[in-house]
């Protein structure tokens, strides 16, 4: 296939070219409730291409194999508007000629799971939620994400990696009366069918959760100190922090990008920030981008400075800064753009109960529901949370949002835990979805927080 | 497809092929300077089989092997997902006129030079960083069953986009042109804008507290949303819609109609046809606040005794790999009797919702909102005093969606979909840093 691929854009009338073909197999197995809603597998295939001609880069993706030729033209036609019209010139930093085929390294591989075994398993997991009080009904999938990429660029690097991701995610939903309350669940890695075994007392815990959220008080609005509980860490982590380390979210904003400065003050001393996407298993797992780059870890801020940053071979160039490796596309009908892969603060030295004492009074929240960021404003959902009084947690709150400005913020981090915890499930919505975004991090105490309520 | 069909329908009591083609280009101009271009030709498949009450699905982007995809239907068949509708069969539709050729040909060097006149109409003009997008697309849907229905849906848009950022901000007003022919933006819609940016350029902290709100169209999916979670087919079949049993009762205002027409002669994307083939309608599921009955597919429809509505359509970025779900295509609000300059005006204090961070965030079923202000403008004694800083809105879609003051007498195209007026609400939560 790398051969075959290689012919395709060896006659490029290109500086630099290159091409990714990839094969995606699907398998899902969704119930609502007791019923089943869905259940099979599907395969599907297509190119990416990218050219650099005369300082114009550019792309073009397409499904079938006879229409790549077009694509070619496309992206060339691209890539001279770009610098016909004064645009972006684009050169890529210089990386090794890699040529090698990544073989996963899986305890149980999905693809070797009856299809009725997986079928069982969601189900098990199903059942155990809609036996727990007050719920009404459940949302609940069995995901399989299997891409195989073949990377091949005119400077002679050819990799091949396949990519195997499984999860059971969704929810339980509890309903009183017109109150409907929900919480999610997630488990799942990278490294086969057995993370998905034995994790029953999960869906267990978060059905009642999800029961227990219809007792619980909306939080009223204001501003407060907060707990973040390592997902919801995580969450703030990613959108609040990580996405501006994501060169290509900076690079056309002028203002953005000085403040982001290498070696520029940001946080406090507790904060420690790492995107590893090479911890073996974890959901965010991969070895080469969609680049033919190895990917490794960054210290994206060490004790509150910035010292580091993800970056493609465009935008590495562009900054003077070196390669990472996180140039990464959803799937074949996208090119690739800068993805932080598994992103969480550096746990510190203080228990949770620490932590309380520290806080005095405000919220512990918990759990991510979701976030976005713009510039440097961000917002996040909590699942739920706890009032806490002279450091001890208090009645159960709901429908938790909480918007901040990155900068002012990361000040405002005063503590670190000694925990860590990483997501079993990832889902970055930046133009392209990213099931491999995932996050954590130790608990978090946060001073002067804006959380939404009624 | 056809040749698909066929042999799919030697497996099942019915089979039915959705195929969908699109072909795009687009380029963005990030701070005045062109800095993405790319292109896109995508094509799917997507295969539904019925057999003694099961169905089985199977999809793909490349039709490569017939066989294989009805294998694939045919194994998700054998797991035992129950169906208890049948596919329609062929009904008369209206015909639209085909596709404008001009954008199917319309090359970059073409969206460059659209792109830059909007650039060249601002630049200049504001402090702060101007990004404009240009894109064009064309798409064809044709569906397909084993009842006789084969109906084939082509379109074509074009798109404008420009945003005024703020100093050392993301944060941004914008203006948003979708057309069916090449167009550019006029002239007053982009003095508007200048003048909506200046508005907002100083900083200002609000005290929390309760007050008015105006939601803008293009942020009036954020309560949307949550009514239309409430109202869909599946949400009433799985028992957690807030809306059982009020089916012809006043549960928001009477100022509110609210629904879908897909077959709006003003609507770009417009459609005869569902994802099921069903025919499309204009149908309000608020009606001067009284909800009318839920959003139904084919499946839901089977499921709770209903007629279908023809709101079955495959969602998301990739159509053939999401099943038809009741979904309500080309969205609108009825217009009510009010200008927005007098809105503004009657808001003693309250803010406007410009833009909104975290709007699918929250419990959306049950109506909960809490989302961020991106940009929104803070309202004293009738006038616009400046930009929140760090601010939230919050509440409830359905207790909001019963306080509304007054509705503009325009709908706006939202580049979130559907067409809007604003909408000026009572006694909306707003926390912020005071």
């Amino acid at each position: 296939m790398l051969d075959r691929l290689g012919a395709m854009i060896g006659d490029a009338a290109a500086d630099f070219a290159d091409i990714r073909y990839e094969i995606k197999r699907e398998t899902d197995v969704t119930f609502a409730g007791r019923e089943l809603r869905n259940i099979g597998a599907n395969g599907t295939d297509g190119f990416v291409i990218r050219v650099l001609k005369d300082g114009g880069f550019a792309s073009a993706t397409v499904t079938k194999e006879s229409d790549v030729p077009r694509a070619l033209e496309l992206a060339l036609e691209a890539a001279e508007t770009l610098v016909g019209a004064g645009g972006k010139r684009t050169e890529l930093a210089a990386v090794p000629v890699t040529r090698t085929e990544v073989v996963p390294d899986l305890v149980e591989d999905p693809a070797r799971v009856p299809m009725d075994e997986k079928l069982a398993v969601t189900r098990a997991c199903n059942d155990l939620m809609l036996a727990q009080p007050e719920i009404g009904t459940t949302n609940l999938s069995y995901r399989e994400v299997d891409r195989t990429k073949y990377y091949v660029n005119t400077e002679g690097s050819a990799v091949s990696e396949r990519i195997v991701t499984t999860n059971i995610v969704g929810e339980a939903i509890a309903k009183r009366g017109s109150l409907v309350q929900n919480m999610r669940v997630a488990i799942g890695g990278a490294d086969g069918f057995h993370t998905l075994r034995g994790r029953e007392d999960v869906f267990v815990e978060r059905a009642t959760l999800a029961g227990r959220l219809l007792d619980a008080e909306p939080v009223r609005g204001g501003t407060y100190d907060v707990i973040l509980s390592p997902m919801l860490a995580g969450v703030f982590t990613h959108e609040a922090f990580g996405h501006f380390s994501e060169a290509d979210i900076i690079e056309d904003n002028p203002s953005l990008r000085a403040k982001m400065s290498l070696g520029a003050k940001l946080g406090s001393e507790a904060v420690t920030i790492t995107a590893d996407s090479t911890v073996p298993g974890q959901i965010g797992f991969y070895r080469y981008d969609d680049e033919g780059v190895e990917v490794r870890p960054v210290t994206l801020m060490d004790r509150g400075v910035l010292t580091g940053r993800l970056h493609s071979r465009r935008t590495a160039a562009a900054f003077g800064e070196p390669v990472s490796g996180h140039a990464v596309a959803e799937d074949m009908r996208y090119e690739p753009i800068i993805r932080m892969g598994t992103i969480f603060i550096e746990p510190g030295a203080k228990s949770f109960e620490e932590l309380l004492r520290e806080l005095g009074d405000g919220l512990y929240l918990v759990d991510g529901k979701g976030g976005q960021t713009s510039g440097e404003n961000f917002t996040f959902g909590a699942g739920y949370g706890f009032h806490v009084r002279g450091g001890r947690l208090g009645g159960m709150i709901r429908d938790i949002n909480i918007m901040g400005n990155l900068f002012s913020t990361l000040a405002s981090i005063e503590a670190v835990g000694d925990d860590l915890e990483l997501s079993e499930r990832g889902g970055c919505g930046k133009g392209q979805l990213n099931i491999k975004s995932a996050l954590g991090g130790p608990h978090v105490l946060v001073r002067h927080m804006v959380v939404g309520g009624v | 497809m056809r040749k698909l069909l066929e042999i799919a329908a030697r497996s099942a009591d019915q089979a039915e092929v959705f195929g969908i083609r699109y072909d795009s280009g687009s380029l963005l101009m990030r701070n005045g300077t062109p800095t993405d271009v790319s292109a896109s030709i995508q094509s799917g498949y997507a295969l539904r089989l019925l057999r003694d009450g099961r169905i089985g699905t199977a999809y793909t982007k490349n039709l490569l092997d017939r066989d294989q995809l009805v294998k694939n239907a045919l194994a998700g068949l054998e797991g035992g997902v129950a169906a208890g509708f049948t596919f329609p069969g062929p009904t008369a539709l209206p015909t639209k006129p085909e596709p404008d050729g001009a954008i199917a040909s319309m090359g970059f060097r073409e969206l460059e030079r659209r792109g830059r006149e909007v650039l060249d109409a601002l630049r200049g003009r504001v402090a702060g960083q101007i990004d404009v997008y240009a894109g064009r697309g064309v798409s064809e849907i044709t569906v397909v069953n084993t009842s006789g229905l084969d109906v084939r849906d082509a379109g074509a848009n074009m798109v404008l986009y420009a945003a005024l950022l703020f100093p050392n901000t993301e944060s941004s007003v914008h203006r948003f042109r979708v057309s069916t022919s090449p167009e550019g933006f006029p002239r007053n819609e982009l003095d508007e804008l200048v003048a909506l940016y200046e508005a907002g350029l100083p900083e200002v902290d609000v005290e929390s507290g309760r007050m008015k709100v105006l939601f803008t169209p293009d942020t009036l999916y954020t309560l949307l949303w949550r009514l239309s979670a409430g109202i869909s087919g599946k949400s009433f079949h799985d028992g957690v819609s807030p809306l059982i049993g009020r089916i012809g009762e006043k549960v928001i205002s009477e100022k509110i109609t609210y629904g879908g027409d897909p077959t709006d002669p003003c609507e770009p994307d417009r459609r005869f046809f569902d994802d099921e083939g069903s025919p499309t309608a204009r149908r309000a599921f608020f009606d001067r606040g009284v909800f009318t009955g839920p959003v139904l597919n084919l499946d839901y429809a089977a499921k709770l005794g209903m007629r279908p509505t023809g709101n079955g359509f495959r969602k998301g970025d990739e159509p053939v790999a999401s099943l038809p779900s009741p979904s309500i295509d080309s969205a609108f609000l009825a217009e009510g009797d009010s200008g927005l300059e007098a809105m503004v005006a009657s808001m003693d204090r309250g803010v406007i919702v410009l833009g909104v961070l975290g709007a699918h965030s929250g419990n959306i079923l049950n109506g909960d909102y809490s989302v961020g202000l991106d940009p929104g403008y803070f309202v004293r004694d009738g006038r616009i005093v400046g930009r929140v800083r760090d601010g939230m809105v919050a509440g409830n879609a359905y207790e909001t969606m019963r306080a509304v003051a007054a509705v503009e007498d325009v709908a706006h195209r939202s580049p979130m979909g559907g067409r809007y007026p604003a909408i000026l609400f009572d006694d909306v939560s707003v926390s912020a840093r005071k």
